[in-house]
């Protein structure tokens, strides 16, 4: 019996290392891709001379303003920016997954993209900006942030006076978005030609937006959250199992489904208000992560953020030597992560959701 | 005690009875509106005459009677037979066939998020349409507007195709299932967006009016096709309600009491796949409907697919019908973005309405 439990104890030691050791996989593929990455562009600049560049502006060292120019000011930002958006995306989605557990639940489930893009459609066909007096060019990404947020609030708002299921939630969410999208659609198709590309280019969802000023709103709230997340990781192991169960641990778990759903709706707002609508990642990116590290959150939430940026920031790398100028991130994330997620479903099988 | 015992016997009875009178009232409300729309349309392309007028003019048509030539009359039945009606055929078909596959699909796959277009039909046909419409490669080698529709076609049977063959040779959950149509559909949607945003901005838009779909380019060539598929679609449907609400139990208790849940499945994919494809083709995506139409009729008259089903196929019908209308009437607004703005107040109020009444929802 002894024994027995001796020998529970050390295979669960050592799945849970196997565990902790595909997340520093996933950590360490991300760190290669990030400093590849950089090498590639529509300026010519080899990898190495990249790196380099990359470790002596670092260091101090001097370097050749032009090569500076492209790697640190515009490479080095965008590389960075599809780090916080694979992770972000990826842990809001693996939040959303479990609160709800539906495996078709995205960070985009309640209405935020419909939201976002409703708000950047009104900022780029109508000119209209929410909040008056914000400086020039930035009333598309206020605009987004604002109205991505709506949704959520209604769903909020209506928690607090009738007991809302898991599933009322999602389908209020989609009551919301299917007005939302319908009233940005009107926008589109009453507009002229050129507004309706720019408005669409926005859905798609674009790298090319990020700077070095953009940063540091988009890092912060990301790392702000996902780490207030992670504090919800063993509370979302018992949510998984169900309510009952956390019913009978003394907890309220709507309280906790609203404050993760929040909380995760805010880390996607800060992302998709400055990118687009990136889709594919937030789905995508739990499921790839869950059959590697199974479904415990503590593990999960780590290994998606991982995933994330490593995808991401591969298919980033891809988007910008393809097409003339590049094409948007979104495109080839899911031109290559489609046919990828169907080739992992049908090889594993292992059915995490049974 | 006897006697409690026979009054809640009657109690229960006679609830029976009303429960099984509301879902013929909502069949009946729902059958009363669509005439009363189809009367209103006729009026709003041909607004010489009365409604009472415009459904006789129908009713002579359909039994054969012809006007003099060049009379009100004739003309009010020329512009009613032709502008009108192929609108409301289209509407109604598009309604209701989308609506039941929207049920048989939230019912086999488990799951209320299910809607008709999940196994990646809508991706497939719209990077068919897109294809004809910025590269002008039609799959069937036909010009022009056909060439759209065949490409839509047959690029709606291309997802659910793989997802039929992936599934016939591996055994999978529902939850893979629609996993898998979700990756079909990124796939197919990437594609589509690439050809988007390369393309300039005037094929992005007619290509983008393809997509949110509309009833306009309806003629009545089209609607034989439509309606041949939807009628024999249904029909199979329909009969397949029983067993639909032993798959609701689960899958285990479907496949104690007999039921091959496997190939149960298989068959109600083809169906569905058939069914929508003959819709998608000829009106763009039209969302909403399927996903929606089968909540509205739940949360009013409970989730029994014998009764959900044909309801579901008479309030997606009106739904769209009324959208239709509000669209024809406003032009330039496609049909697909009146029924979100009508419908999904309507929806939301039922979500609250319902978790105030009863606590919760489902």
């Amino acid at each position: 019996m002894i024994t027995d439990n001796v020998t529970i104890k050390k295979q669960y030691a050592s799945a849970n290392r196997k565990r902790v050791l595909w997340i520093i996989a996933f950590i360490l593929i991300s760190g290669g891709l990030f400093l590849i990455t950089l090498g590639f562009g529509v300026y010519k600049i080899s990898i190495i001379d990249a790196i380099s560049v990359f470790f002596n502006h670092i260091l101090g060292n001097p370097v050749d303003p032009r090569d500076d120019m492209y790697v640190w000011d515009t490479r080095l930002p965008r590389a960075i920016g599809a780090i916080v958006v694979g992770a972000g995306l990826s842990i809001a989605g693996a939040v959303m997954q479990n609160d709800f557990k539906n495996p078709l639940a995205e960070p985009y489930t309640m209405g935020i993209s419909s939201g976002a893009f409703l708000g950047a459609t009104l900022g780029i066909i109508l000119n209209i900006s929410i909040i008056p007096f914000i400086p020039e060019g930035s009333e598309v990404v206020v605009n987004a942030y604002i109205f991505s947020l709506i949704p959520v609030g209604i769903i909020v708002l209506i928690s607090k006076f009738r007991k809302l299921t898991p599933m009322s939630m999602i389908l209020t969410g989609i009551a919301v978005m299917f007005l939302f999208s319908s009233i940005s659609q009107i926008l589109m198709v009453t507009a002229p030609s050129e507004s309706l590309a720019d408005a669409y280019s926005w859905r798609v969802g674009s790298l090319d937006r990020v700077r070095w000023s953009t940063l540091p709103v988009m890092v912060a709230s990301t790392v702000i959250l996902s780490i207030l997340l992670y504090f919800f990781a063993k509370k979302l192991n018992v949510m998984y199992v169900g309510d009952k169960s956390v019913q009978t641990l003394g907890e309220n778990p709507t309280n906790i489904r609203i404050i993760t759903m929040i909380l995760a709706s805010l880390l996607t707002a800060g992302i998709v208000s400055y990118t687009g609508t990136i889709g594919f990642i937030g789905l995508v990116g739990p499921h790839v992560a869950r059959i590697f590290v199974g479904s415990n959150n503590r593990y999960l939430l780590p290994a998606s953020a991982a995933f994330g940026a490593a995808f991401i920031l591969f298919a980033d790398t891809i988007a910008k030597v393809s097409g003339i100028n590049g094409l948007p991130v979104g495109v080839i994330s899911s031109m290559i992560g489609g046919p990828l997620f169907m080739w992992i479903l049908i090889k594993m099988r292992k059915n995490v959701w049974a | 005690m006897y006697d409690e015992k026979q009054m809640n016997k009657e109690s229960v009875i006679q609830e029976y009875h009303r429960q099984i009178f509301k879902k013929i009232m909502v069949l009946v409300i729902c059958i009363i509106g669509i005439i009363l729309f189809v009367g209103l349309f006729s009026l709003s392309v041909y607004d010489n005459i009365t409604i009472t007028e415009a459904y006789e003019i129908i009713w002579n048509h359909i039994i054969g009677h012809e006007y003099e030539p060049r009379s009100r009359y004739w003309w009010a039945d020329r512009y009613i037979w032709n502008t009108a009606m192929p609108h409301v055929v289209a509407a109604f078909l598009a309604g209701a066939s989308l609506a039941i596959c929207g049920t048989l699909m939230q019912a086999i796959m488990g799951n209320p998020l299910a809607d008709p277009y999940s196994t990646g039909i809508s991706s497939g046909a719209c990077f068919g349409a897109v294809t004809a419409i910025v590269v002008g490669v039609s799959f069937a080698g036909v010009a022009g507007e056909l060439g759209i529709v065949s490409n839509a076609f047959i690029g709606a049977l291309i997802p659910a195709g793989l997802i039929i063959l992936i599934s016939s040779k591996i055994r999978m959950t529902p939850a893979t299932l629609i996993l898998l149509g979700t990756a079909i559909s990124y796939f197919f949607n990437s594609m589509i967006t690439y050809l988007m945003v390369t393309t300039d901005a005037d094929t992005l838009k007619s290509a983008y009016m393809w997509q949110i779909g509309n009833l306009d380019g309806i003629t009545w060539s089209y609607i034989p096709i439509m309606l041949i598929i939807t009628v024999i679609g249904t029909v199979f449907v329909l009969f397949m309600a029983n067993k639909l609400n032993v798959m609701s139990l689960g899958e285990n208790s479907a496949k104690s009491l007999g039921i091959d849940v496997q190939r149960f499945r298989t068959i109600s994919l083809i169906i569905m796949a058939f069914m929508t494809a003959a819709i998608v083709a000829f009106t763009g995506i039209i969302g909403f409907v399927g996903l929606v139409a089968p909540h509205l009729v739940r949360l009013v008259v409970g989730s029994d697919n014998k009764f959900v089903m044909p309801i579901s196929m008479a309030v997606g019908a009106l739904l769209l019908l009324i959208a239709d209308y509000a669209a024809f009437l406003l032009s330039n607004i496609p049909v697909g973005v009146i029924m979100s703005i009508i419908g999904s107040p309507v929806f939301l109020f039922l979500i609250i309405y319902h978790t105030r009444k009863r606590g919760v929802l489902y």
